[in-house]
């Protein structure tokens, strides 16, 4: 075990598939001496050359579209926006070509692409710099969307995304690139992404499911709660939100009786609320209250520390445990 | 012109092949066999058949996508009976008569994915085309072809930029019939040749008449050449689109005097003319080749049709969605 960051898991994950699959490949800006923008493909192009670490001009569309044609023709492209805000350009190579390769062809070809983005507050950029995405690909099928936390996580499903033969989002939350946690030296095995939920932490009185910084404060949140109400609160990280373990989050509603679903993105339409569906019509008879959702406000994100006004804080993530347990 | 009297009967053989493959996809269409909005090659048939001598002619093999007016580039590429026979949905198609005509894609015969919003296909292919130089595929191209219309688009710039950056081995072929959809070219780009533009990734490009066939020929095989030597190239053909931008469409945004005398601006009849002054056709060549392209372009539309169309559990089967099971469900 070796105690690292966000940042540091995101490099070696990367590097450890290189070294794997000489088919694997990086696209983006700034990918070159920089190392990208947030320092995560630090050596790789050192290390690995110009023919398989690509830096690009600044053309987001161009290079998504780029990197289906070299999937076809056999590589395994990893492809970074600096910021998940910019992935509105390459939405057609994303949405309309990637994800459609295997329908199109008949189930004969695969679209083997990971599209990395960097996601969330915590920056204080603003309105550009700071949305969280994944729901705006939740709704289209032929994507899966693969979203860890913590650095052990980041660096097995980063793998397991570059591995998996499908266009795959690999979304995490840049505010907790420096995070840091214990990771393995060696990764036995790389998971698979079905059934990818895991239980942080065992609970008998609520479900909370979160992921990214809504995870953390939803932990910290659940830590005061039950210290001062001797309520014990099962919280549930589903890693991966496509293909998502309904599983582990209805056996653990069927025990608790109650949910709390939290994420980042705005609530209108955020991949919370498919969660709580998926739950009240599985559910139905073992639940004890309406389940609640703590999510961003449905607005523009306004710059510097303002943003604050927009994300879900501890003590939001607190009042909706509070709201839940009623 | 380095064409022997074989080739440019083939050549020949091959425009007249898209001139029947265009007006039977207007019969179809009136009579209701073909679904969708199918785009025919009408006004267009010199600029596929000058592709198809330049592949054939070449030993340079080309991945690529089509215009959808160069149809019987596609039905070439894949075979023409499952093209016919994914243009009227059925399941002996290329892809089951599933993804349809618009959405085409058989890599193994050197058709790459087509997408329905124009612009994007052009940096796909130079994704291809990257490919196969990593790979040290000695004379593979990428072979990029869109309309006038397609080339507003800016994921086209981003592909030539890419593409002469990283000097990629691929040819992008303008189609310029003059209209898109509605719109003419001059109210489209201020260019008077829209191969200028290669002039900005200082490339180069060539504007030919896209109504000659061994013109077309000629320029796609150089621009193949220069491709094949990792120097990207654009070759723009001009043509005239007859029909509207769909079967049955009225074109009321058109001067449609041109229909009166389509005789003096038909690209059959200008190269019969030419093959018959040279000695290489007569009238008995000209009703064989009528006659044997037809049969074998209704035959194919025949035998689509006596197909059954894909059952829901064919279109809903999840392995034509997803690779592996760690794909969720349906």
């Amino acid at each position: 075990m070796s105690e690292m960051s966000v940042m540091k898991a995101l490099n070696l994950a990367m590097f450890e598939e290189m070294v794997a699959d000489e088919k694997v490949i990086c696209i983006g800006e700034d990918l070159g001496k920089q190392g990208g923008c947030w320092g995560t493909f630090t050596g790789l192009q050192e290390k690995f050359g110009e023919n398989r670490v690509l830096e690009f001009p600044i053309l987001e569309a161009g290079y998504t579209l780029f990197s289906v044609g070299a999937a076809l023709g056999g590589y395994r492209p990893i492809v970074e926006f600096m910021f998940a805000d910019f992935v509105t350009l390459g939405f057609e190579g994303i949405v309309d070509i990637a994800a459609k390769i295997r329908f199109n062809s008949g189930g004969v070809d695969s679209c083997p692409v990971t599209f990395v983005l960097p996601q969330g507050g915590g920056g204080k950029s603003g309105a550009h710099h700071s949305q969280s995405v994944e729901a705006w690909f939740a709704n289209v099928p032929g994507l899966k969307i693969v979203a860890p936390t913590t650095p052990a996580d980041i660096r097995a499903y980063y793998r397991a995304a570059i591995r998996d033969d499908d266009p795959t989002l690999f979304i995490y939350q840049r505010a907790t690139m420096g995070l840091t946690g214990e990771v393995p030296d060696v990764l036995d095995e790389v998971p698979s992404l079905a059934k990818a939920g895991k239980i942080v932490k065992t609970g008998a009185d609520l479900t909370v499911v979160a992921y990214h910084r809504a995870l953390l404060n939803a932990m910290a949140a659940a830590a005061q709660v039950e210290e001062e109400t001797g309520k014990t609160i099962e919280i549930i990280d589903p890693r991966v939100l496509i293909p998502f373990d309904k599983e582990i989050v209805f056996d653990s509603v069927k025990k608790t009786g109650r949910l709390m679903v939290a994420h980042e993105a705005p609530e209108r339409g955020g991949f919370g609320a498919q969660i709580l569906s998926w739950v009240v019509e599985n559910c139905m008879k073992e639940l004890k209250a309406a389940p609640v959702r703590v999510a961003g406000v449905n607005s523009i994100i306004p710059f510097g520390d303002l943003e604050k006004y927009l994300y879900p804080s501890v003590e939001d993530m607190k009042a909706g445990i509070l709201k839940a347990l009623k | 012109m380095n064409f022997s009297n074989e080739e440019l009967l083939e050549m020949y053989s091959d425009i007249v092949k898209s001139r029947v493959l265009g007006e039977k996809i207007v019969e179809y269409i009136f009579s209701g066999k073909i679904a969708g909005a199918i785009h025919p090659c009408l006004g267009q048939e010199a600029v596929s058949a000058g592709i198809l001598t330049a592949f054939k002619k070449s030993d340079i093999i080309t991945y690529g996508t089509e215009t959808h007016r160069a149809q019987t580039v596609m039905a070439h590429r894949v075979g023409w009976k499952p093209f016919i026979a994914e243009l009227l949905g059925r399941t002996g198609g290329c892809n089951d008569g599933i993804s349809g005509e618009y959405h085409i894609h058989d890599l193994k015969n050197g058709q790459l994915p087509a997408a329905g919003a124009l612009g994007g296909t052009w940096a796909e292919i130079a994704g291809f085309a990257w490919a196969l130089k990593n790979d040290g595929k000695k004379r593979q191209i990428g072979f990029a072809p869109y309309g006038d219309g397609a080339i507003s688009q800016g994921a086209t710039y981003e592909a030539m930029n890419i593409a002469a950056l990283f000097k990629l081995p691929i040819l992008f072929f303008i189609e310029n019939n003059g209209i898109a959809m509605s719109t003419p070219v001059e109210n489209q780009s201020p260019l008077e040749n829209l191969a200028d533009r290669a002039a900005a990734f200082n490339m180069k490009g060539v504007t030919v008449d896209g109504d000659d066939p061994v013109a077309v020929a000629e320029a796609v095989l150089n621009g193949m050449e220069l491709a094949a030597n990792n120097e990207p190239n654009v070759v723009e053909v001009k043509t005239m689109r007859w029909e509207g931008h769909y079967v049955g469409d009225p074109q009321k945004y058109r001067d449609l005097s041109y229909k009166e005398d389509l005789d003096s601006i038909c690209p059959v009849v200008r190269f019969e003319k030419r093959l018959i002054e040279l000695g290489i056709l007569d009238d008995e060549i000209i009703k064989a080749v009528r006659e044997s392209q037809t049969k074998e372009i209704v035959d194919g539309f025949d035998e689509g049709l006596s197909q059954t169309i894909a059952t829901k559990e064919q279109v809903l089967d999840y392995n034509r969605v997803y690779s592996n099971n760690a794909g969720g469900e349906l």
